[in-house]
């Protein structure tokens, strides 16, 4: 009886001794749970609480919108996870992990050994809102894709637009067969002003005009960023954007165009995962033998009245960062580094880049099994001479969240570009104010 | 004498022990964040130290003013009346007439069609939601049975005009009947209808009839978008609608309930003097449940100024905010982008004031018309 309590105290302790070495780690991790690759993602996880037993990962996965909401509830209830997905500047949630240096920085965290792995432009600590390293750009994001079903359109005749004329003229030869030209899903307000109006304002502005309205010497009420907005309203009036795209759930988007039902989809580069095999599944949205003959990646055609021809609006990636409230030297943070290496590291980044997720920044990164999706892009990216601000990465959120419920009322007719230049102007002063 | 001191003492005591416990629960739960929610309404706090903010102080009503000046403030607002008055004029009416129906065995199946129209209530309005999402949406249910039914309309009128020119003879007068009967809102893509029409018809042969009419449809005939849903007060409608739907059955249920404890007696005494159902639900029922009613109402004041999860997972408050509820509007000055908590908490109080308000005209109401129970 004693040598069983015996053994039973033994099988008791080491168990909840192990449970007491471990070092739990809250991560807020962002990742489309619909979309192919997640069961990659997953297992790669797995992989790494399997290597690491002396940490207790304790995953939260959300996508998009609810991603934000969340991390902002956490933040404002003063409960930061310890690592978590960021933005390189003030989208959303992000703005105040910047401001408020809510997240370390990764720099003597990661080493320089570390950090060597990965291109220059990566470590540029100017192209974050802190202008420290608070995450680690897994990739560099073109926002501007036009996703372009060539097979369609060489179906019915038409030839791929170089301009925007073009892009119009097509609208009556696509609606016959109850096709839309653009898609732009814009249920979640962001599409519209990440991903096509500031390609529309790189071109008919340029990031100066953008730097100076940031400091009060330009304002949106001039002539020329009235005229930027008008150009979107005249897209909808056009046709060739449905304004039933503003009602459109973002997550609606890659299964639409798959299903032939636009001829052009304008998304963000991280987009073309959607549109992968599924190892799981085994099926794609759009299969690898179509990718490659079917379709192609577009640049937006040239713009009536644009001084910045085929720029293209483009940011430094998203990346996990590791919370400040974390003490200097603890276990947790060396679990928190762990978590980040692992991350950016080899075996994980081919993963990402064998399912299109994205394009790492880390060097040497390759693979043989790449979809045509994926290898279509970084020759995308080689066509672009040169990119441009991303509005959301540049402006207060309180300025650009009225721009982007603004570009929702253009495309409903609700309000006038004036009216909408108008708005921002005034949320801008008020910005320009507190700052002073 | 001495004996009943002690004796008050005791019942003090005993008194105190049951009560405090709750009380300090209630005091810390709900007091203390209320009073916190008003000091941070008339302040300048917006995360202190975490956040680097400046030293807060008071400010007064700095916070209302920005409210009242805000025409999104408004906007939202009036959403909220929306929902208030469709929950107090159409789910309790509603709720009071099935209940009696059912109360009153006028319909069958009464168990049946209790438990049908109480579904809703103990469904996930998140699911709720988002399913009647899907179904407004403009590629959703509705849009595409109205867009078929369009689309048949349509094809008629073309059929007619091709019999007329006794089949595809594009001549001029030909396409200025097919740019009669399209849908204005669809030619606006033209800048000159008729001409750049005409060039599109010409392309068809006498063999692609069919291809021709299923083409024409596609560009021509109207389109049941909601586009109409998405301007202000319109864009209420389904939100109203499903409210209206998915709380209803709770309500029938607090009366149904309610309407059994009346004595039988009485309404069979009634319908033997020759009263009709409308006069014995008028002057028995009706009076016998006010005190019901009346709490119904301020439950359904209460819940109105609150619902959130329902208008969230339906439109998020979109599109262009034009669904924002006071709810919601309070959730995005909080938490979206550039968070601003003592504006939040301003909203947050203004939704309380008005509550009390709303209350007070129905309790006033209820003074003035209300039966006896």
């Amino acid at each position: 009886m004693k040598k069983f309590l015996f053994f039973a105290l033994v099988l008791l302790i080491v168990p909840m001794s192990l449970i007491a070495q471990q070092t739990t780690l809250n991560f807020l991790y962002y990742i489309d749970a619909t979309q192919a690759g997640y069961d990659e993602d997953q297992a790669y996880w797995q992989k790494f609480k399997d290597a690491n037993p002396d940490i207790d990962l304790q995953m939260e996965i959300l996508f998009s919108q609810a991603y934000h909401q969340k991390l902002s509830a956490y933040i404002a209830a003063g409960q930061l996870p310890d690592v978590m997905y960021m933005w390189p500047t003030t989208r959303d949630s992000s703005a105040l992990l910047h401001s408020q240096k809510l997240v370390k920085d990764l720099a003597p965290l990661l080493g320089k050994d570390f950090l060597s792995n990965f291109v220059a432009p990566a470590l540029n600590v100017n192209a974050q809102s802190s202008k420290m390293l608070a995450e680690l750009p897994q990739s560099f994001t073109y926002t501007t894709v036009m996703y372009s079903n060539k097979k369609l359109l060489s179906d019915l005749g038409i030839p791929l637009p170089k301009t925007y004329a073009a892009l119009k003229a097509m609208v009556p030869k696509l609606r016959v067969k109850n096709v839309q030209t653009i898609l732009l899903p814009d249920g979640d307000q962001w599409p519209a002003q990440s991903c096509l109006f500031s390609t529309v304002v790189g071109r008919m502005l340029g990031d100066a005009w953008i730097d100076k309205v940031n400091t009060g010497k330009v304002k949106f009420t001039d002539p020329a960023f009235v005229a930027a907005l008008k150009f979107v309203q005249t897209m909808f009036n056009d046709g060739v954007i449905n304004w039933s795209n503003i009602q459109q759930p973002y997550g609606d988007g890659p299964g639409l165009f798959a299903a032939g039902k636009a001829a052009f989809i304008i998304d963000g580069d991280w987009r073309q995962g959607a549109y992968l095999t599924d190892k799981a599944s085994g099926k794609a949205l759009i299969e690898p033998a179509a990718q490659a003959t079917d379709f192609a990646f577009l640049n937006f055609p040239a713009i009536p009245g644009q001084i910045n021809p085929g720029v293209v609006s483009a940011i430094a990636g998203v990346g996990l960062g590791i919370s400040s409230a974390i003490p200097a030297g603890s276990d947790k943070e060396k679990a928190a580094v762990r978590l980040l290496k692992w991350y950016y590291g080899p075996e994980f980044s081919q993963m990402k880049l064998e399912t299109g997720a994205f394009i790492p920044t880390r060097k040497g990164v390759t693979s043989e099994k790449l979809e045509p999706f994926t290898t279509m892009m970084p020759q995308y990216y080689s066509s672009i001479a040169k990119t441009c601000y991303v509005l959301d990465g540049v402006l207060d959120p309180s300025v650009f969240n009225v721009l982007n419920a603004g570009l929702q009322s253009i495309g409903l007719g609700a309000k006038t570009p004036a009216q909408v230049a108008a708005e921002m102007q005034k949320a801008m002063d008020a910005w320009l104010k507190s700052k002073m | 004498m001495a004996r009943t001191a002690v004796y008050r003492r005791d019942e003090k005591r005993a008194y105190w022990a049951m009560v405090l416990p709750a009380f300090i629960l209630y005091l810390f739960v709900m007091a203390f964040p209320i009073v916190i929610s008003i000091i941070l309404s008339l302040s300048n706090f917006n995360g202190g130290k975490m956040f680097g903010g400046e030293h807060w102080r008071i400010t007064g009503f700095q916070q209302y003013g920005k409210l009242v000046a805000d025409p999104q403030f408004w906007l939202a607002l009036k959403n909220n009346i929306y929902i208030v008055l469709i929950s107090v004029f159409g789910q309790l009416p509603l709720g009071f007439v099935f209940a009696y129906l059912i109360y009153r065995r006028i319909v069958k199946f009464g168990d049946f069609w209790q438990g049908v129209l109480y579904m809703p209530a103990i469904i996930s309005v998140i699911v709720l939601g988002i399913m009647w999402n899907m179904i407004f949406a403009p590629s959703g249910l509705i849009a595409d049975v109205m867009n078929k039914w369009y689309a048949n309309a349509f094809s008629h009128k073309l059929d007619e005009i091709l019999r007329a020119a006794g089949g595809l003879n594009v001549t001029d007068a030909f396409v200025h009947r097919v740019v009669d009967v399209s849908d204005p809102v669809a030619l606006k893509i033209f800048h000159d209808p008729f001409m750049e029409l005409k060039d599109i018809i010409v392309a068809y042969t006498p063999g692609q009839l069919e291809v021709f009419r299923s083409d024409m449809v596609n560009l021509l005939s109207h389109k049941w978008s909601p586009e109409f849903l998405s301007k202000a007060d319109v864009a209420m409608i389904p939100i109203m609608f499903v409210t209206l739907w998915c709380w209803t059955g709770l309500y029938l249920i607090l009366f149904l309930a309610n309407m059994q404890k009346i004595d039988a007696a009485i309404i069979e005494a009634a319908r033997i003097d020759g009263a009709g159902e409308g006069q014995v639900m008028a002057h028995i029922v009706l009076p016998g449940l006010s005190g019901v009613i009346v709490n119904a109402a301020i439950l359904c004041i209460s819940g109105s100024l609150n619902s959130f999860a329902l208008i969230w997972a339906m439109t998020g408050g979109g599109p262009a905010r034009v669904t924002e509820v006071l709810s919601i509007y309070m959730y995005t000055n909080a938490f979206h982008g550039a968070p601003h908590y003592p504006l939040a908490n301003a909203i947050a109080l203004s939704i309380v004031v008005f509550s009390f308000i709303l209350i007070g005209v129905t309790k006033l109401v209820e003074k003035r018309y209300g039966g006896r129970e």
